[in-house]
């Protein structure tokens, strides 16, 4: 008699596996905009993304979020994950077969894309159906172009930025502009200086290996095993050399910028660092960086890439889902985004071809202070190299440097 | 009847799940299972084995484990040997529980703001003209011998101790025990060394067993205090789990397995020995 409960209580559980979820409304591809939009309207999005900035949640909560309400009755909802988060979850429910996701829209960059490409988790294309999609500047290779991977409608393009060192200048003068100023910069200061084990330091040494390399033109296109090892194996040689006066001697770094972030606003460091060139400003505005803070991009440069917003392969509300994404892509969103008072996030739209009123409103943002004007930044712009690059600096960053 | 049903439900709620997670572990870890899977492979078992990280790992999180429940244990001990009677009554037997309410992020945390380079400390032994700058405060935090993450270990085990010890000395009647000893003419110390402290261990010996197991697969004080070399064992999952490169997810899979089969059988083993020890 007993095993049978056990029997209905594993059959439970597998019913509730199992059920019919296959979503019902017809493929907005097939779509007119107009169509999209009736569709559309009233849905539920869910958008995952990272909300570790109270600039950039207060953004979505108190504008985007009342914005598609109103203008489409559209319940937006957010949850907070990045990158693996959204490909692990995106995996669990391609692995278990499930009709439909829990995400419909995620906030993506080019690794995700790539891992995402890889477990064939995205919905697309469909940008070419978003009529703000007209303003986007698809031509920049800085925004078409995600890690060297076309974006092909994939996924839409949301902000542009490039990624900036910055400084204390309470505690140092002249921030060093080449890696040989730098090594001497830290054997005069040990302890100062570190690179965070995670994407925001690996886009250093990206740009490290690619002025060790001469520039970044041998990293066009993909993963090149020659390119990689005739150069590598430079930078850690020069990263080991200088390593015993970074911080804790360079026997451990940073896991998280975030702690390196506070430890630069202790004065434990002098240096810090951002993927997004407005965050200096944004910080001292928040109190939370010292007001002697600056940013600058170094003379060998910084890497310069796009952030982007996709739609899941099985969400369930996908003509939503791009009702909610060309609103984001829509002129007033994106001027409101730039304001670095707002967040401070660089627009990915051509801005001379729109028209003549928004333009000037964009012309006459309140520019930042603290970090270099924008297109001051872009002659030491280095584009993103094949994701490939990226593994292989992570995992040998690791091997060779922390462990080494 | 009833009791052989309520075990039969215990197990299925506790057991089955875990060797599912446990099956599908490996089945990931062999390229059976998962997205990415192209059907069975020994590679991924091979590289974890070549690479050897995950017994530097193991290692690391043993020692931590065993300095940490040391400490823990000692002071727990003197606590109860020495004053034993101001934690039964008054303000303290109430503040002793408020350590237990403390989350780890939170005592990891704590840990940071104390012991780190800009820390209270730090700021204290400056102030006081000990150290000439807040860089040349020692290393607590993040560093090579895991201070901060037994510091903030031990602080958060020894009030559960204290507590099961406090317990185990009203309920093994120990005071009495002792009257006699002295009577029989032990001193003090002799008592303490030789009688209270290892009834104490001895009868407490699952439960500082199982908080051991629960240091060693701790997360996030480690995330916050520890090194990026040698990791701890949950935090080097994590990292293969959610790095950038997707084909490093059956590692964690393997990791993951070493560690359940390490565990559980070193539990086996000690807790089988435990039971003989007490009966003699």
């Amino acid at each position: 008699m007993k095993p049978n409960y056990i029997l209905l209580f594993i059959l439970t559980l597998l019913w509730g596996c199992s059920g019919p979820n296959a979503s019902s409304s017809t493929d907005p591809a097939k779509l007119s905009w107009e169509e999209i939009v009736e569709q559309g309207r009233g849905g539920v999005v869910q958008m995952m993304m990272w909300q570790g900035d109270p600039l950039i949640n207060a953004y979505m909560q108190d504008y985007v979020i009342p914005e598609v309400k109103s203008r489409y009755d559209i319940d937006l909802k957010l949850a907070n994950g990045q990158g693996n988060t959204i490909v692990s979850i995106l995996a669990a429910e391609l692995e278990a077969g499930q009709g439909s996701s829990e995400i419909d829209m995620v906030w993506i960059n080019g690794e995700t894309f790539y891992q995402l490409k890889q477990i064939n988790g995205l919905y697309g294309p469909f940008t070419d159906k978003l009529p703000n999609s007209e303003w986007v500047n698809h031509e920049n290779p800085f925004i078409g172009t995600d890690f060297q991977q076309p974006i092909n409608g994939m996924e839409a393009p949301w902000g542009s930025v490039q990624q900036a060192i910055i400084y204390n200048s309470e505690m140092i003068s002249e921030p060093p502009q080449s890696l040989e100023e730098l090594a001497s910069f830290v054997e005069a200061n040990p302890g100062l200086f570190t690179i965070p084990n995670e994407f925001t330091g690996m886009s250093l040494l990206k740009a490290m290996l690619m002025d060790i390399a001469g520039g970044p033109e041998a990293f066009k296109g993909a993963f090149d095993e020659g390119v990689y090892n005739t150069y590598a194996p430079q930078l850690w040689e020069y990263l080991n050399r200088i390593k015993p006066y970074f911080w804790k001697q360079g026997e451990t770094f940073p896991a998280q910028l975030a702690a390196m972030h506070q430890m630069f606003a202790s004065g434990e460091l002098a240096f810090t660092m951002s993927m997004n060139d407005s965050e200096v400003d944004n910080k001292v505005l928040q109190g939370i960086f010292p007001e002697s803070s600056r940013a600058y991009v170094p003379a060998f440069g910084t890497i310069r890439n796009s952030h982007y917003l996709g739609i899941t392969k099985l969400a369930q509300h996908k003509a939503a889902a791009m009702l909610v994404i060309d609103f984001l892509s829509s002129p007033e969103a994106q001027l409101k985004k730039q304001d670095p008072t707002v967040w401070g996030d660089g627009t990915v739209l051509e801005v001379e071809n729109l028209p003549e009123e928004i333009r000037s409103q964009f012309e006459n943002l309140p520019s930042r202070i603290l970090a270099p004007k924008r297109e001051d930044m872009l002659p030491r712009a280095l584009m993103e190299p094949d994701p490939e690059y990226m593994i292989r600096i992570s995992k040998d960053f690791r091997k060779f440097v922390i462990e080494g | 009847m009833y009791k052989a049903l309520g075990i039969r439900w215990f197990l299925l709620l506790t057991v089955l799940p875990l060797a599912a997670g446990l099956i599908y572990a490996l089945l990931y870890s062999l390229g059976l299972a998962g997205i990415l899977g192209n059907g069975f492979t020994l590679a991924y078992w091979q590289s974890v084995f070549a690479e050897g990280v995950v017994w530097r790992s193991l290692g690391y999180s043993a020692y931590i484990a065993t300095a940490s429940m040391s400490l823990a244990c000692l002071l727990a001990l003197g606590l109860v040997i020495k004053l034993r009677t101001a934690f039964q009554k008054g303000i303290l037997s109430y503040v002793i529980y408020f350590p237990l309410a403390i989350p780890a992020m939170v005592a990891a945390f704590i840990s940071f703001q104390l012991l780190g380079k800009a820390g209270l400390f730090s700021r204290l032994t400056y102030a006081l003209g000990l150290t000439e700058s807040l860089q040349s405060f020692p290393d607590l935090v993040n560093d090579f011998w895991g201070i901060g993450i037994i510091f903030s270990h031990s602080l958060m085990a020894f009030p559960f101790l204290l507590l099961l010890f406090l317990g185990t000395y009203e309920g093994e009647r120990l005071g009495e025990l002792k009257q006699i000893a002295k009577t029989l003419g032990a001193g003090e110390g002799y008592i303490s060394r030789k009688i209270v402290a290892p009834i104490l261990l001895k009868q407490n010996f699952a439960a500082i067993l199982l908080y051991f197991i629960f240091v060693l697969g701790s997360y996030e004080i480690p995330l916050l205090l520890g090194r990026e070399a040698p990791q701890m064992i949950s935090v080097l999952t994590i990292r293969k789990l959610q790095r950038y490169d997707l084909l490093d997810k059956p590692e964690a899979y393997i990791i993951a397995l070493i560690y359940c089969v390490l565990v559980l059988t070193a539990m086996v083993i000690s807790l089988r020995r435990s039971k003989i020890l007490q009966k003699n």
